[in-house]
């Protein structure tokens, strides 16, 4: 655990930021959560959200912790690749544009992704759906609140149990009260205040130090880092780019806003979207490739980011990287609540035990989830396990095989049953025994390429074809 | 073959400039949003 002394600004400064945005957030979840009557208004804010917020909350959601801290760290590993591969991430996001457009016309009253499972592919597929997405989602959240906690002790020394119990209780509130609304709606916000932040922090450090020296200390230290032909790099940009689009195309986290955007708005929203995420890796990365000219000691290449930063431009440095990180954080953390409560509350409590419910009930059902799955993080959380990050790599091969059973459940007739599990379990099995035999960096990859081979020659020979009328299914 | 200092300069101002137009444009987006009553 990091002490006071070693952090980059102090406890009691940290304090003060910590409780003046929480105290933002909730105020501002517990005022637009005032809009929401049922469960529909909860889930998908009405199913109204215009562009503007539309596209904020689709980069907002996309820029995790990991963007902001991780990117300069992969720049510092993989050099200029590094920060590119993880650029290809808004991929993910630009290629759903038009896949959003499909889902809302194909399913108008549509609440999950575990619906169009449902209904597309029958019930098999659907429970193996909601096992590999439920994995996936939990194993998000609680890095991600666990990485709450890890950077605000890091940044400022506040203790980890403390600093991680209050990022996931304050989303937890605001998300319970305001519903998708409160988190699209404070998404808005907290996309500025990172994309400002990162504008400012970048050019600041440009005038510290140029490019040229940068680019001069690179070829005499560390040369490998400008290289074209950087192998593992190369193969970074394939992995991250699948695990974007499998993550995105199949998660409720995007599934919701589909939903929830205006008619029209979601093919826009999500395109501009990724436009606006794309360059956030590479001007957040390259403050990394920075640290050798500036003569910055790096003790722990998780933190060259903040370290770069606050050693250039002292106090002011280290605030705004505080912000940006707790924002960063707190847009993706909320995502995660509001969908993954939806899902639990429409997929599992709707459609397996209460099928009834009124959408009074589903609404504080949904509530009641959203405490419950942040009781469940924070007791995961508490004992500081280190090895999430290793857990998320793991789900790489789930999230890539569902990839082809969405695509072409979305837009082929004669996609089938058997296809959808077959490419599920077959790619992730795959997928998983090369994780174990080769390494994470490939496990994805081979994945996706298994299911896709599945997917496509069981659709070859079906003689069935789907009626997309079955689709529509009212609420 | 290594990225040359110009290609680099390139990339990292054009990714500071392209944040900075994204910032103004979601903005500017949202004001005119709220100006027809489509915020949300």
């Amino acid at each position: 655990m990091m002490h006071e002394s070693s952090a980059i600004l102090p406890p009691t400064v940290g304090w003060a930021l910590l409780a003046a945005f929480s105290v933002l957030w909730i105020a501002l979840g517990f005022y637009w959560g005032r809009r929401n009557k049922n469960f529909e208004d909860h889930a998908l804010a009405g199913r109204n959200i215009g562009l503007a917020l539309g596209s904020a909350t689709a980069a907002a959601t996309w820029i995790t912790s990991n963007t902001t801290m991780l990117a300069p760290q992969f720049a510092l590993q993989l050099g200029v690749w590094g920060m590119l591969a993880y650029s290809t991430a808004a991929f993910g996001l630009i290629l759903f544009a038009p896949m959003a457009a499909r889902i809302r016309k194909l399913m108008p009253e549509g609440y999950t992704s575990g619906d169009f499972f449902r209904l597309r592919y029958g019930r098999v597929s659907w429970a193996i759906f909601l096992v590999f997405t439920l994995f996936y989602s939990l194993t998000w959240l609680v890095s991600m609140a666990m990485a709450g906690g890890i950077m605000l002790n890091a940044l400022s020394g506040i203790p980890y149990g403390w600093g991680m119990s209050v990022i996931l209780g304050v989303c937890v509130l605001y998300t319970m009260r305001g519903g998708l609304a409160a988190v699209i709606g404070t998404d808005f916000i907290q996309s500025l205040i990172i994309i400002v932040g990162i504008v400012i922090v970048g050019f600041a450090v440009l005038s510290h130090v140029s490019m040229e020296e940068i680019h001069g200390n690179l070829s005499a230290e560390r040369p490998a880092l400008l290289d074209v032909l950087f192998p593992a790099a190369i193969m970074a940009i394939f992995n991250n780019m699948l695990f974007g689009l499998g993550e995105v195309f199949h998660n409720n986290v995007w599934w919701s806003r589909a939903f929830a955007f205006r008619k029209g708005v979601g093919p826009k929203a999500f395109a501009l979207g990724g436009l606006i995420w794309f360059p956030v890796p590479i001007a957040a990365g390259f403050i990394a490739l920075a640290s050798g000219a500036l003569d910055v000691p790096i003790p722990a290449s998780d933190m060259v980011g903040p370290l770069v930063i606050s050693e250039v431009l002292g106090e002011a440095g280290a605030i705004a990287i505080f912000v940006i990180v707790f924002c960063s954080l707190a847009s993706s953390i909320d995502s995660l609540l509001a969908a993954t409560s939806d899902l639990v509350t429409e997929d599992i409590y709707r459609r397996m035990i209460r099928p009834a419910a009124s959408q009074h009930n589903l609404k504080t059902v949904a509530q009641y989830v959203t405490l419950g799955l942040g009781v469940l993080t924070w007791a995961v959380c508490l004992p500081r396990i280190g090895t999430l990050a290793t857990v998320l790599f793991f789900a790489g091969p789930l999230v890539g095989a569902m990839i082809w059973p969405i695509v072409t459940g979305l837009y082929w007739r004669r996609a089938n049953s058997a296809g959808a599990v077959g490419g599920m379990l077959i790619g992730a099995g795959v997928g998983l025994a090369c994780y174990f035999a080769i390494g994470w960096y490939v496990a994805t990859l081979i994945a996706t390429a298994v299911s896709m081979i599945w997917v496509l020659a069981c659709a070859s020979f079906s003689k069935s074809r789907y009626d997309w009328a079955n689709l529509k299914e009212s609420a | 073959m290594t990225f040359s200092a110009p290609f680099m300069t390139i990339l990292v101002y054009g990714a500071l400039i392209w944040c900075a137009i994204s910032a103004i444009a979601l903005g500017s987006i949202l004001v005119r949003d709220i100006m027809r009553g489509e915020a949300w």
